[in-house]
C-alpha cells in the first residue's frame, strides 16, 4: 500500500481528524440532545403512552455505557466507591446546611407551610427519601460520571468544567425559573465535590435529601411540582 | 483512547443521531395525522353584522355533522354543528346529504372593520386532544 492509499484509507475512517476533546464535546451534546428530545418533543406528543420517551433515554444510556467501556473507565473512576464517601459528604455538608437554611427562610418569609409530605403525599418519608436517593443517583451518574468527566476532557479540571456541568444541569430544567437557579447552584456544588472526591453515593444522598427539603420548605407555586420541559406549561 | 475505540464511538454517535432523527420524523408525522383531519372541506360564504354563514363537511364521513367554532377578530364567539340545510353542497357532491351548512348570529360588534374565521373541530381517536382547522378563508367585513 503506497502512502496515498494509506492517507485515503485514514481519511475515510469516521474518527480521522477528531480529537479526544471534540469527541468528548460531541458526546455531551448527544446526551443533552436526547434528554431535550424526551422533555420537549416526546413527552408532549406521545399522548397517554409514555413508552416512546424511553427510546432516547435508552439511547443515551447505551452511549454512556459504551463510552465508559471504550474509554476504559472503571467503576471506581466513575465514583462507584466507598473510600471517598465520607470526604465527599464532609465537603457537601456546609453547602447543604446553607441552602436548606435559605430555603427554610424563604418559605417562612413567603408564608409557605413546612410540609414534609408535599413531595409524595401518599408515601412514607422513608420511601420518599429512598425514591429521592434512587432518582438522584441516576441524575448524578449522568451528570458527574459522564458530563462532568467529558467536560474535564474538553476544558480540564477546574472552574470551567464545573460551571459547564452546572449550566447543562440547569438548562435541562428549562423553563422552570426557580428550579433552574437551584439546579445551577446545586450543579456547581456537586460538580466541584465530584472533581475533588468522586463519590456518586454521597452525591445521590445529597441530591435526594436536598430535593425533599426544598420541596417541603419552598412555596409549591415556586417549583411548580418540579415540572420541566413542555410539561411545565400544563 | 486508541483509534479503533474512537472509530467505534464515532459510529455509535452517528447511529444514535440517525435513530433520533428518524424517531423525531416519525413522531412528527404521527402527530400531524393525530391532530389534523385532511378531509375537512368547507367555505365561509358571508359575514356581516347579522350573521356568519357557510358550510363544512368531513369528506371521510360525508353523512356526519362537523362541529365548527366562530372567531371574530381572533376571539372565540360561538360554537355550533354544521347541520343547516344546504342542498347546493349535496348537489355539488361534496356531502352525503343536504344538512352541512352553518349559520352563526354575529355578536354585537363595535363600528369598524372586523374579521370572521370559522374553524372545524377535530378530535383525536381517544378524544383527549382537540385541534381547530380553518374552514375556507377569513372573511373581512365592516360594521357601521
Amino acid at each position: 500500500m503506497n502512502s496515498r492509499e494509506a492517507t485515503r484509507l485514514k481519511a475515510s475512517e469516521p474518527a480521522a481528524g477528531i480529537t479526544d476533546r471534540s469527541l468528548a464535546a460531541w458526546e455531551i451534546v448527544s446526551v443533552v440532545s436526547s434528554v431535550l428530545i424526551a422533555e420537549w418533543i416526546l413527552s408532549a406528543s406521545a399522548g397517554r403512552s409514555k413508552l416512546v420517551v424511553a427510546i432516547p433515554v435508552t439511547l443515551a444510556f447505551t452511549l454512556i455505557i459504551y463510552s465508559h467501556v471504550l474509554r476504559g473507565e472503571t467503576a471506581r473512576e466513575l465514583g462507584l466507591r466507598l473510600d471517598t464517601f465520607l470526604p465527599a459528604l464532609r465537603l457537601l455538608l456546609l453547602p447543604m446546611f446553607v441552602i436548606s437554611g435559605i430555603a427554610l427562610l424563604i418559605g417562612y418569609l413567603s408564608g409557605a407551610r413546612l410540609d414534609f409530605f408535599r413531595w409524595h403525599a401518599e408515601r412514607l418519608i422513608v420511601f420518599q427519601l429512598a425514591l429521592g436517593f434512587g432518582w438522584g443517583f441516576l441524575q448524578q451518574y449522568v451528570l458527574q460520571s459522564f458530563i462532568n468527566r467529558r467536560a474535564q476532557s474538553v476544558w480540564g479540571q477546574g472552574a470551567i468544567s464545573v460551571l459547564v456541568t452546572a449550566l447543562i444541569f440547569s438548562v435541562l430544567h428549562f423553563p422552570n425559573p426557580w428550579l433552574m437557579v437551584i439546579t445551577f447552584v446545586g450543579g456547581v456544588v456537586w460538580a466541584f465535590v465530584y472533581q475533588k472526591q468522586p463519590n456518586l453515593f454521597a452525591l445521590a444522598f445529597s441530591h435526594g435529601l436536598m430535593t425533599w427539603v426544598l420541596v417541603s420548605a419552598l412555596p409549591p407555586s415556586a417549583l411548580n411540582h418540579l415540572r420541566i420541559g413542555l410539561k411545565y406549561f400544563g | 483512547m486508541n483509534s479503533k475505540a474512537r472509530a467505534r464511538l464515532v459510529h455509535i454517535l452517528i447511529s444514535k443521531s440517525i435513530i433520533e432523527a428518524l424517531l423525531i420524523g416519525g413522531v412528527a408525522v404521527a402527530f400531524f395525522f393525530a391532530t389534523t383531519n385532511p378531509y375537512f372541506r368547507g367555505v365561509l360564504d358571508a359575514a356581516d353584522k347579522k350573521s356568519v354563514t357557510g358550510w363544512a363537511v368531513d369528506e371521510a364521513q360525508p353523512y356526519s355533522r362537523v362541529e365548527v367554532q366562530l372567531f371574530i377578530d381572533d376571539r372565540f364567539a360561538a360554537a355550533a354543528a354544521a347541520d343547516q340545510f344546504r342542498p347546493d353542497v349535496h348537489e355539488a357532491k361534496r356531502a352525503g346529504d343536504d344538512w352541512h351548512g352553518f349559520v352563526f348570529n354575529t355578536p354585537a360588534l363595535s363600528a369598524g372593520k372586523h374579521e370572521a374565521r370559522v374553524y372545524a373541530v377535530h378530535s383525536n381517536s381517544s378524544g383527549a386532544r382537540k385541534t381547530l382547522q380553518l374552514i375556507g378563508k377569513p372573511y373581512r367585513f365592516s360594521v357601521e
